[in-house]
């Protein structure tokens, strides 16, 4: 906690006064816009109608928001290593927005209902490590005079200096049911499905990286109900499928004698390990978990309660009641959660106590928005 | 030509409809859906060449009239179909005929077409239930005859119109779109087969002729059990026009007047107006012609409705309340129609007094004896008997609530979607032979008044004060949701949803017995389709 707070400190005097060395500029534009660079981190998420607001974390305000094309997508974004372009699905699923949220430019675009299909994307989106491809997993089905034909699922490999008018590079089909995707440090992408996949994005080559619906383990456990509609993680570079299952201690069936356990499938995305560990015995619906900088078993959740776990102990050590429901959680380097989706309020809450610290009212409701944080340099 | 290809057309579909173009060529109910369909349906769809489907996607299915009309909106609603309601009306009526349900195949959805409130659908094959029931009614497709083609091609339109399909919870964890493709699609196709002979029977047999007088008894929520007399006449090829003109059991006069439609030569679909308030009859007759039965309810408010049944000729329709106590003097109404004669009320029960006598409907004041034997017997009026109607009772042992799950839904306080209240009656039962309640030899007993009360479901329920906030039931057993939207006095500022216990009561003392039945209290639905 020392150490992060530390580093805080230093990101900030480093935005203060070496911003346009880091950045490269000759002045800092940025500072004009009423952001920092050099790693100050911003809030990211979508509201409806349909707008990309960007928070200072630091002051807790909204310094911009951005109107986004077309009508409301799942609010789903993706970031440039960067921290400068938010690229956020719309119209529907159907579309990728890229802006510049230092000004809200719209610098990249990508329709990708396109030949005579419909293309929809189920939050799959991630940049590549270097920025220049960004990645989504297509959809598609096609409306012919008096049927549907529904075609096989795909990555889709977008130039994300291909303006606004862009055009898949390459396409590799996948599997069905794929939802959460992240790029690897190896530049792979996670793909998030029945199963844990990783697809080489330029030979389309795709390895198991862990088997969850698929899982080699004895009868007396259900096959997993795993599911993720949110993007996060990139507080730790990992990626958490977390999912539900069921342990029979008797007969299949006798609920009585059965356990009831969350879990989840961990990737550490620079090394590629996965974890797959029950985490908690079911309690109370927890829809992301995040872990904690400091220390790998701690996990906090969001959902009507933000809950705080040990997972070296599988428990659950602390949780406090929410406004409302919410349903994605994330948290910036200095730790403090911020929790998010469904409502308009973003609720913001101190890790070691799950105080509530703050507030930020939007105009809108996040419903399915991703609530992301980014480092602006 | 257009013409010709239609007539033979028509020629094809059921004696009904053929007569009926005969009969009223020229009005607008008769315009002819064969032409309509080959005008309106191929600038999409396309002629095969195959005289026995005729046209792609459409002819190799079959479905209700409600079916029908669903398939045609999303044709509006999503792929552009440009039809005026009397071409629309024309084309389901030319469909629902002529590739239509046989009686048989819609006997056990019937409770769908009704718009029964409360229904939980049992014995769904669990090939179905989390793969296809989990979003609508079993009946939904239950309602439908496709060839596997077809069932197939549908399972791609879910697909393509809700992409999310296969994510939702019961889809996620398993190859939904192989499963339904290839084993669902597949058994839906013997399960509910296009080809089956119940169709071509149906559309060989001769249909029952709906014009006279027909004798109805059923019962509305807000004012209980009724009689009247149902006159059907015909205007056009299956067009009716009709009136119902009766009593409720309190005496209050019931009359209602309106017009009906007809559908493959048995669907009785009709609108009208009852003491004022809007009311729609679904029916179906029997293959027999002697039996109407189905349901009528409010328009707009499709839970405040109950059971209606309509029998050719005189009858007892009905005894209300259907049971009397050992030594106990009560007021019994009995309805029907052409009621004349002398009242009967069997072994043990004596008629006092006859307080009221109509065509419809006689009140009498009945005496049961101290020592009656308990059990059912016939009632009698004149040379009409309704059998095992009233019955002896030493003392109500049990009582049921009816429906026994049940959902109302919130609504109003400026949302588009009104609230959806649910309606109970209690239903009473002595302990018969063995005397004990719950067995099955118990006595039914009928309805009976009872005070009604809810009470928590579970801890949760008692723990967040469902009681308080989800809404509350009246002495006619009629519960009221409460307001949509979040309440910030609840625990997250959560909505007035319930879960509930309706308890109903009867007797006081020692002798009170209550019985309770589920409710939910839930969120409004925003889409309401014709076959839920
Ligand atoms: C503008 C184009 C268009 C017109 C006009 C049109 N359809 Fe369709 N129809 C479609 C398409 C596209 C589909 C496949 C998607 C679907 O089922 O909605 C379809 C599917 C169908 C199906 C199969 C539906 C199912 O549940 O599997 C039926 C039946 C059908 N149409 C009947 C009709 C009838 C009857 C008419 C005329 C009253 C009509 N259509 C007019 C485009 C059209
Ligand atoms: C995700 C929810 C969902 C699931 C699962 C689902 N349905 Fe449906 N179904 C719908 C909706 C929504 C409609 C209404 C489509 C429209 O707009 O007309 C529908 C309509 C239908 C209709 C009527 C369509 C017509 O025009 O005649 C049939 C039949 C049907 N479904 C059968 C099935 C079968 C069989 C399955 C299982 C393989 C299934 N459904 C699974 C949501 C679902």
């Amino acid at each position: 906690m020392t150490f992060s707070r530390l580093f805080k400190a230093v990101a900030l005097m480093g935005a203060a006064s070496g911003a346009a060395l880091l950045t490269g500029c000759a002045a800092n534009p940025m500072a004009e816009q009423g952001m920092k660079a050099g790693g100050h981190e911003y809030v990211l998420t979508v509201t409806r109608p349909n707008q990309l607001h960007i928070i200072d974390t630091e002051t807790k305000d909204v310094v911009r928001s951005c109107d986004v094309p077309g009508t409301f997508g799942s609010g789903s974004i993706a970031s440039s290593p960067d921290g400068r372009i938010a690229y956020v699905l719309t119209a529907g699923t159907e579309k990728v927005v890229g802006f510049d949220i230092r000004n809200c430019d719209i610098v990249f675009a990508a329709n990708q209902s396109i030949n005579g299909e419909r293309v929809k994307t189920f939050v799959s989106l991630a940049v590549s490590n270097d920025g220049k491809e960004l990645y989504t997993v297509q959809n598609p089905t096609r409306k012919l005079n008096d049927r549907y034909d529904v075609l096989q699922p795909r990555l889709a490999v977008y130039d994300t200096a291909a303006g606004l008018n862009a055009k898949p590079l390459r396409t590799y089909p996948v599997d069905r049911r794929i939802t959460k995707i992240a790029v690897m440090g190896d530049g792979r992408i996670v793909l998030g499905g029945a199963d844990l996949t990783a697809i080489n994005p330029n030979t389309g080559e795709v390895k198991m990286l862990s088997k969850i619906q698929n899982w080699n383990r004895a009868g007396s456990w259900v096959p997993p109900d795993a599911f993720a509609m949110f993007n996060q993680g990139e507080h730790v570079g990992e990626y958490i499928m977390p999912y539900f299952t069921i342990k029979w201690n008797g007969a299949p069936g006798d609920m009585e004698k059965a356990e009831f356990w969350w879990g989840m499938n961990r990737i550490d995305l620079a090394s590629g390990e996965v974890e797959e560990t029950e985490t908690v015995p079911f309690e109370f619906i927890v829809f992301n978990w995040i872990t904690d900088p400091l220390n790998k078993d701690i996990l906090y959740g969001a959902f009507n309660q933000l809950s705080k776990h040990d997972i070296s102990k599988k428990e659950t050590v602390a949780a406090v009641d929410l406004d409302h429901t919410f349903y994605s959680i994330n948290m910036d380097s200095n730790r403090t959660i911020y929790i998010g989706g469904a409502s308009s309020d973003i609720s913001v809450h101190n890790p070691d106590t799950l105080e509530k610290i703050a507030s930020i009212q939007l105009t809108g409701d996040m419903s399915s928005a991703d609530l992301r944080v980014v480092k602006l340099h | 030509m257009n013409n010709n290809k239609s007539k033979r057309a028509l020629l094809g579909g059921s004696a009904l409809a053929l007569l009926g173009a005969i009969a009223a060529p020229t009005t607008v109910s008769a315009m002819d859906g064969a032409s309509v369909l080959q005008e309106k349906c191929l600038i999409c769809h396309t002629r095969t060449g195959d005289p026995e489907a005729p046209y792609s996607r459409i002819s190799q299915q079959r479905k209700t009239p409600e079916g029908w009309h669903m398939t045609i909106n999303r044709m509006q609603r999503l792929n552009g179909l440009v039809i005026s309601p009397q071409e629309k009306q024309a084309v389901i009526q030319y469909l629902a005929d002529t590739q239509g349900l046989a009686p048989s195949e819609t006997a056990p959805y019937r409770y769908v077409l009704e718009q029964q409130p409360n229904v939980v659908e049992q014995d769904i094959d669990p090939a179905y239930v989390e793969m296809c029931a989990r979003c609508h009614s079993s009946a939904r497709f239950g309602l439908q005859r496709r060839t596997e083609a077809e069932w197939k091609l549908h399972v791609n339109t879910h697909m393509a119109i809700n992409p999310t399909t296969e994510l939702h919870a019961l889809a996620r964890d398993r190859s939904w779109y192989d499963i339904a493709l290839n084993d669902t699609a597949p058994k839906l196709a013997k399960d509910f087969n296009f080809h089956d002979a119940a169709w071509k029977k149906w559309q060989a047999a001769p249909k029952p002729e709906l014009a006279g007088r027909w004798s109805v008894a059923g019962f509305l929520p807000e004012q209980g059990d009724y009689s009247a007399t149902l006159t059907i006449t015909p205007t056009s090829n299956n067009r009716f026009e009709l009136t119902l003109d009766g009593h409720f059991v309190d005496g209050t006069a019931l009359k209602g007047s309106g017009k009906a439609k007809l559908y493959a030569g048995y669907e009785w679909r009709a609108q009208l107006n009852v003491n004022g308030t809007k009311m729609r009859q679904v029916m179906a007759a029997s293959e027999d012609g002697q039996q109407l039965t189905g349901r009528m309810y409010q328009v707009g408010r499709d839970e405040m409705g109950g059971e209606i049944n309509a029998h050719v000729g005189t009858a007892i329709a009905g005894v209300s309340p259907a049971a009397i106590k050992q030594g106990a003097v009560q007021e019994i109404t009995i309805m029907g129609s052409e009621l004349k004669g002398n009242v009967s009320l069997g072994r043990g029960v004596s008629v006092e007094k006859v307080l009221t006598r109509d065509n419809d409907r006689i009140v009498v004041l009945a005496r049961a004896q101290k020592n009656a034997t308990v059990g059912a017997r016939d009632v009698r009026v004149g040379q009409s008997r309704d059998q095992q109607a009233l019955a002896v009772y030493d003392q109500v042992a049990r009582v049921a609530v009816v429906p026994a799950e049940s959902i109302a839904r919130v609504g109003g306080n400026g949302g588009l979607v009104p609230k959806v209240q649910s309606t109970y009656r209690a239903q009473a039962f002595s302990a018969g032979p063995d005397g004990k309640a719950g067995t099955a030899d118990d006595l039914n007993l009928g309805y009976m008044p009872a005070n009604w009360s809810v009470a928590p479901f579970n801890e949760t329920a008692e723990h967040d004060k469902d009681t308080k906030y989800a809404g509350s039931i009246d002495q006619q057993g009629i519960f009221t949701p409460g307001d949509a939207g979040l309440n910030p006095e609840r625990k997250f500022s959560t909505n007035n949803l319930g879960n509930l216990k309706v308890v109903a009561s009867m007797g006081e003392g020692d002798e009170q017995v209550s019985g309770d039945a589920h409710l939910l209290v839930t969120v409004p639905v925003y889409i309401k389709r014709a076959v839920q």
